[in-house]
């Protein structure tokens, strides 16, 4: 009891700490404002932001979770209160689990290989410290391109006909498989994608804790005869824990909730192989015009992606990195 | 990395790192070298292949895509482009996308610099609605926007308008903004402002020659940000549009796959590279803003 709570209040006196720390001078900030100066002035400055986003960003989702409890018999028609009944129908569904296994599959894909690629490189910069501007610049460029221009050019690296994979596969005298038209493989492929588009934020955010480990660290670890994998391991990654998480968590995010990459590399196809839940809210309101049983799905994906970002704030906080 | 192993532990501990004897003096540091540097080669070629095929291939004929081995086009053409350009809808779409980009951007920056300078200097009630700009864009992936957006976009008849997307792409901007901007607005030191307060400068006077030009930096990030998400955003604008002159680029770009019976692979990938190659520009001249802009933005 006594260790809890002198635990906890070391923990309210290290928040607090932070806390201020965070705020310079004080919090910086004005109780009345400058002599002449409205007492309205920052109510009018916020309004316009607060009103937009309280438009498009809450009201929406709130309006979807409340039409999620109705239903029309056909598309455009009256609409009537059924309850958690487009929910239970959702669970029922075989599809709805198929495609929830699909997008395990695909954002625990995505995830490793993210992270132990994000891994690999960011190590690998952290070694070039001198040229790093160059390579980094030309690092970003995958991720400030649009996503359906990523699911373009690996539909041609990966076309089975003339694709650069195939051709080097035909150099060594077999037959390449056709990548996006086998169910196994097409589900690689779109990992492989996001991850490509992806990565670049994974591997700043990585490097940057690289970049923040105190050098002396390493001369001390080298003085006492760790090698090169010893001190990665046991020094680097312990130290960058931070960043691995939060690269971790945002990639989860960014794959729960991400339409464009499988949308414009394999429509949810072959043989609905990579209909991740995001295609399968989308067809069911776009393409089976059922809106209502499509924005429950949207519901449900919304509320994982709730308790993952609740994950991602907690941990955020508690190793004391949010930015 | 492994021949630092070896060299390491062959070593006594307590031996400086620079005055250890790399194996056989030049020849081994050459090896090092080389060893460092095999990682970044594989990351370069990671990064910068498919935009090398794919211009490759925008430089072919249809015939030479499927007839020739050779990953370099024989003969390069830029007919495939010529045809791109050609197209109606592409240069509708490329249009939009300019218009939209610019119209996003400028609302966003518009809307957001008051908000930050609000929250950031005063005490307010309310500005605990900050905290609020910090998880709302999380928790509200446009994932979930899309279904909802397009029925009010329906009720409102606010469907295929270059303002609907304006409108919608600030929304979803102005909290990083916000976000982006306080932070840098706090590292201005109020006695700045203070200072020339007593010297009679109004309250716009400040804003307009202590606060905006010392955050102009912030300011190129939040716009060049503003306008690449509204540039290549794919999902609201697949909702949000309907018919053809509306489109932007990525949707457009998106429907040039399927609408042939047979694929015109010149062309798809003529119209990728103008696609990525206009914010590329831009990219390169203000690459450190971005970055800046990536890093502490979009994780939070």
């Amino acid at each position: 009891m006594s260790v809890l709570s002198s635990d906890r209040i070391r923990r309210a006196a290290w928040r607090r700490r932070r806390r201020r720390r965070r705020e310079p001078g004080g919090g910086g900030r004005w109780d009345t404002g400058l002599a002449g100066q409205s007492k309205l002035a920052p109510y009018l400055f916020s309004t316009p932001a607060i009103i937009m986003v309280s438009l498009l960003l809450a009201y929406p989702v709130i309006y979807g979770l409340y039409k999620s409890f109705y239903r029309a018999d056909f598309f455009g028609g009256p609409e009537e209160f059924v309850g958690f009944e487009n929910y239970s129908e959702m669970f029922h569904d075989p599809a709805f689990w198929d495609a929830l296994t699909k997008s395990a599959i695909f954002v625990t894909g995505c995830v490793v290989v993210g992270l132990v690629l994000g891994l690999f490189f960011a190590f690998a910069l952290n070694r070039v410290v001198s040229q790093l501007r160059f390579l980094r610049s030309v690092t970003i460029a995958p991720y400030i391109i649009s996503n359906v221009a990523a699911a373009v050019m690996f539909r041609l690296l990966f076309n089975s006909d003339f694709g650069l994979l195939n051709r080097t596969i035909e150099f060594f005298g077999f037959d390449g498989p056709s990548w996006l038209a086998d169910p196994n493989l097409a589900m690689g492929v779109v990992i492989f994608c996001q991850v490509w588009t992806d990565l670049p934020l994974t591997i700043l955010l990585l490097l940057a804790g690289l970049q923040t480990i105190d050098t002396s660290y390493i001369d001390a670890a080298k003085v006492d005869g760790a090698t090169g994998w010893k001190r990665a391991w046991h020094l680097s990654m312990p130290l960058i824990s931070p960043q691995i998480v939060i690269s971790v968590v945002w990639m989860s995010y960014s794959t729960l909730t991400g339409l464009g990459v499988v949308l414009a590399l394999t429509g949810g196809g072959p043989l609905k192989a990579t209909q991740t839940m995001p295609m399968e809210m989308y067809s069911t309101a776009f393409t089976d015009l059922e809106m209502n049983q499509a924005l429950a799905i949207a519901s449900f994906i919304l509320i994982l992606n709730a308790i993952l970002t609740l994950l991602y704030v907690g941990l955020a906080r508690r190793y004391g990195t949010v930015e | 990395m492994t021949v630092d192993t070896e060299v390491t532990t062959t070593v006594p501990p307590k031996v400086p790192a620079e005055r250890r004897p790399t194996g056989s003096s030049g020849f081994g540091r050459v090896v090092r070298q080389i060893l460092l540097w095999i990682p970044l080669v594989i990351l370069m070629l990671w990064t910068l292949v498919p935009f090398f095929i794919t211009v490759m291939i925008s430089l072919k004929t249809r015939g030479e895509v499927f007839g020739s081995t050779s990953a370099l086009p024989n003969d390069p053409s830029l007919a495939a482009y010529r045809e791109v350009i050609e197209r109606p809808g592409f240069r509708g779409a490329f249009v939009n996308s300019v218009l939209v980009g610019l119209g996003t951007t400028i609302l966003t920056v518009a809307l957001a610099t008051p908000a930050a300078y609000a929250f950031a200097r005063f005490n307010f009630r309310g500005r605990h609605l900050l905290l609020l700009f910090t998880l709302i864009p999380r928790l509200v992936p446009s994932l979930g926007l899309m279904i909802p957006l397009y029925q009010l976009a329906v009720t409102l008849g606010a469907l295929d308008k270059r303002l609907t997307l304006v409108v919608v792409y600030s929304g979803m901007l102005v909290p990083l903004a916000v976000w982006l901007l306080v932070g840098f607005i706090q590292q201005i030191p109020p006695s700045l402002e203070e200072a020339a307060s007593v010297d009679g400068a109004s309250m716009w006077k400040r804003m307009r020659y202590i606060v905006l030009p010392i955050s102009l930096p912030a300011l190129i990030t939040i716009g060049v940000l503003s306008f690449r998400e509204a540039w290549n955003e794919f999902t609201l604008v697949l909702v949000l549009t309907t018919t053809p002159g509306k489109r932007t680029l990525p949707y457009e770009l998106y429907l040039m796959q399927g609408i042939q019976g047979i694929e015109n692979y010149p062309a798809e990938a003529a119209f990728t590279v103008l696609t990525i190659l206009p914010f590329i520009l831009v990219y390169a001249r203000i690459e450190k803003y971005i970055v800046a802009g990536i890093t502490t933005g979009s994780v939070k």
